[in-house]
């Protein structure tokens, strides 16, 4: 286990020792991409069940329901469930947006490997540029996989959290 | 013409000679004619005597001359027999010398390889072993062999020998790790004697870097730029093992690959090959941080004083919230439709404080990249300009602009990957402030309202 553990790791410092310093950051960006994505999943299944009951209790226990403060109470509660649901979703779409801009600065920072070796070695040594171009293609596609991978997730997400909130408000009936 | 009057008077000379001979004979002696035919016969016998004894004398001789001729003939048969003699023998020398040469060669032919693949095999091994870093530890192991490879003679067993040696030397001590004291040549001067680890004929390692050993000066020197942090970890952890295994990077070239690490240039220098464009991106992203670590603490701030107004709403106290509480606790007696848009007014008048500078994070992070655009561009008129004087001919003419491109634009992505981050960031915190300004302060007011009824 330890063997394939070491083996894994020797794998992935290959990985990253072809692409580049800049796999870092995109390792990094994806890590928040996903550990973000996971709380918001686990707040949207696990907490906001009991908070939207609490406060559809809280509503169904009032005697006033139709007045101008009902009115701003309830609006007052949905929002503030609403930015607990929204909190950090910016960070989220940001991550994703991100992710491919981090695989640009790879390309970016690989083809100034491939030219610092052609100043260096001259054109004469296509292997030697091989390591370069490998370090300005690796990013990029490092950077797509991690930005589509948090995508669709985060799409369904945002959906979600916008049915969620009308649901709330449509379970919050003026009576 | 001349010629012939020349032949004519000597010729008439000639006989006026004889006639004048012949006269004073007979005015001599010519007393009469019968004296002169007396005279004339015994002339006449004289000459015929005279010629007689020289007709027998030639006769003599040429019986003579033809016995002599007869003799350089026979010479003459002899020296061509001899001739031919000769030029057989001569050519059958020929045909011997031929023969013997190619006997020579062959019998040369296999020991001159031998001689030849000695010589080679001993300049082979010089070089070899010249440039390797065994010679480090043992050095002057190239002496012994430049004789044997310069000799002109056969070389003799010891020598022989010799270069056997040095090749097992190479080959046993390219398989092993040892340790040895050794005089380094530091970079800034100044000689230190120091615990070198060698591995095999590969890399020299000591104190956690690698060296280099130049084979022209028989200098151990350390490299000028060690490679990263990973590879010099794992040298220093296999200088220090005592025993077991501990994996170490190797150069194969034996410091080819080394050497090469040293011309790459590091991230200060690459940084400043961005020049003018790549500073001023430099100053867009200092800006950009700076207002955005401003807009957080100052975010944050309201952020706490909000909320501890939230728990307190009787006393409105100097922040955002608590001055929208302040509206409504002086407009108590006021009707709703009058509260509303007190409170409407209060908001709007708070939430511009909130959001900004926000939006200017955002413009400079879309700036950034639009700079490092403008540095790609700006590198790219240098490359055509340097393609315009020196032609395409030599690319390392034109890598300097194009590293500025390219650098630039990295530059450009790096100041602007922070900066959107950042904005994400902010501007999330100061929608949640002005959600909960926006959407809930009236709400705040209405429950507190309906508290105090």
């Amino acid at each position: 286990m330890q063997l394939y553990l070491m083996g894994l790791w020797e794998t992935v410092r290959d990985f990253i020792a072809t692409g580049g310093d800049v796999l870092y950051l995109v390792f990094i960006a994806l890590l928040i991409m996903w550990i973000v994505l996971v709380e918001r999943y686990w707040y949207l299944l696990g907490v906001f069940p009991k908070d939207r009951k609490r406060i559809i209790e809280q509503w169904e226990a009032r005697k006033d329901t139709t007045s101008w403060y009902a009115h701003k109470i309830r609006e007052a509660w949905v929002s503030e469930v609403s930015v607990k649901l929204n909190s950090r979703m910016l960070l989220l779409k940001t991550m994703i947006a991100v992710c491919p801009m981090i695989g640009l600065l790879g390309t970016v920072t690989g083809m100034i490997a491939v030219f610092e070796i052609m100043a260096v070695q001259g054109t004469g040594n296509p292997r030697l540029m091989a390591s370069g171009i490998s370090m300005a293609t690796i990013p990029t596609m490092a950077g797509m996989v991690a930005a589509l991978s948090g995508m669709i997730f985060v799409t369904r997400l945002d959906a979600r959290i916008r049915r969620e909130r009308d649901k709330l408000l449509d379970s919050l009936p003026h009576h | 013409m001349k010629q012939v009057v020349k032949y004519l008077i000597t010729a008439a000379t000639g006989l006026s000679l004889a006639a004048g001979v012949a006269f004073s004979a007979s005015a001599q002696d010519a007393t009469s004619l019968d004296d002169l035919l007396r005279l004339v016969q015994e002339n006449r016998a004289a000459a015929q005597r005279i010629d007689q004894e020289r007709e027998r004398r030639f006769m003599d001789e040429r019986a003579d001359r033809q016995a002599l001729l007869e003799e350089a003939r026979q010479q003459l048969a002899d020296e061509e027999a001899r001739g031919e003699r000769l030029q057989e023998t001569f050519a059958q020398n020929e045909v011997d010398i031929a023969n013997k040469e190619t006997e020579l060669d062959n019998m040369v032919g296999t020991l001159g390889e031998i001689f030849g693949v000695i010589r080679g095999a001993a300049s082979d091994t010089i070089g070899r072993i010249s440039t390797s870093v065994v010679s480090a530890e043992y050095p002057g192991r190239a002496d012994v062999l430049e004789s044997l490879a310069e000799a002109q003679e056969l070389p003799n067993i010891a020598e022989l020998e010799e270069l056997w040696l040095a090749l097992l030397t190479e080959m046993r001590e390219s398989g092993r790790v040892s340790r040895f004291q050794g005089e380094v040549t530091l970079l800034e001067g100044g000689r230190e004697t120091r615990e070198i680890v060698r591995v095999g004929a590969f890399n020299l390692i000591s104190n956690g870097e690698y060296l280099l050993y130049n084979e022209d000066t028989n200098q151990i020197q350390p490299l000028g730029r060690q490679p990263a942090g990973h590879v010099l970890r794992a040298a220093r952890d296999f200088e220090n093992a005592e025993s077991g295994y501990q994996g170490v990077f190797v150069d194969p070239s034996r410091g080819a690959i080394l050497s090469l690490l040293t011309q790459k240039s590091t991230l200060a220098e690459h940084y400043h090959q961005g020049s003018t464009v790549g500073y001023a991106i430099t100053v867009v992203f200092a800006i950009g941080m700076l207002i955005a670590l401003y807009k957080l603490i100052t975010l944050t701030m309201t952020g706490g004083s909000i909320r501890s107004q939230l728990k307190n709403p009787e006393n409105p106290g100097n922040n955002p919230l608590g001055r929208i509480l302040k509206v409504y606790h002086d407009n108590k007696q006021a009707d709703v439709e009058t509260l509303e848009l007190k409170l409407d007014e209060a908001i709007l008048r708070e939430t511009p404080k909130i959001e900004s500078g926000v939006s200017i994070i955002k413009i400079l992070a879309a700036i950034s990249p639009l700079m490092g655009l403008l540095g790609t561009v700006i590198g790219m008129i240098g490359t055509f300009q340097s393609i315009t004087l020196f032609g395409t001919g030599d690319p390392r003419i034109m890598a300097g602009d194009i590293s500025m491109a390219l650098v630039t634009t990295a530059l450009g992505l790096i100041a602007a990957l922070p900066l959107i981050v950042v904005h994400s960031i902010v501007s999330g915190r100061a929608k949640s402030i002005v959600q909960v300004l926006d959407e809930q302060a009236s709400g705040i007011v209405a429950s507190h309202a309906e508290k105090g009824e």
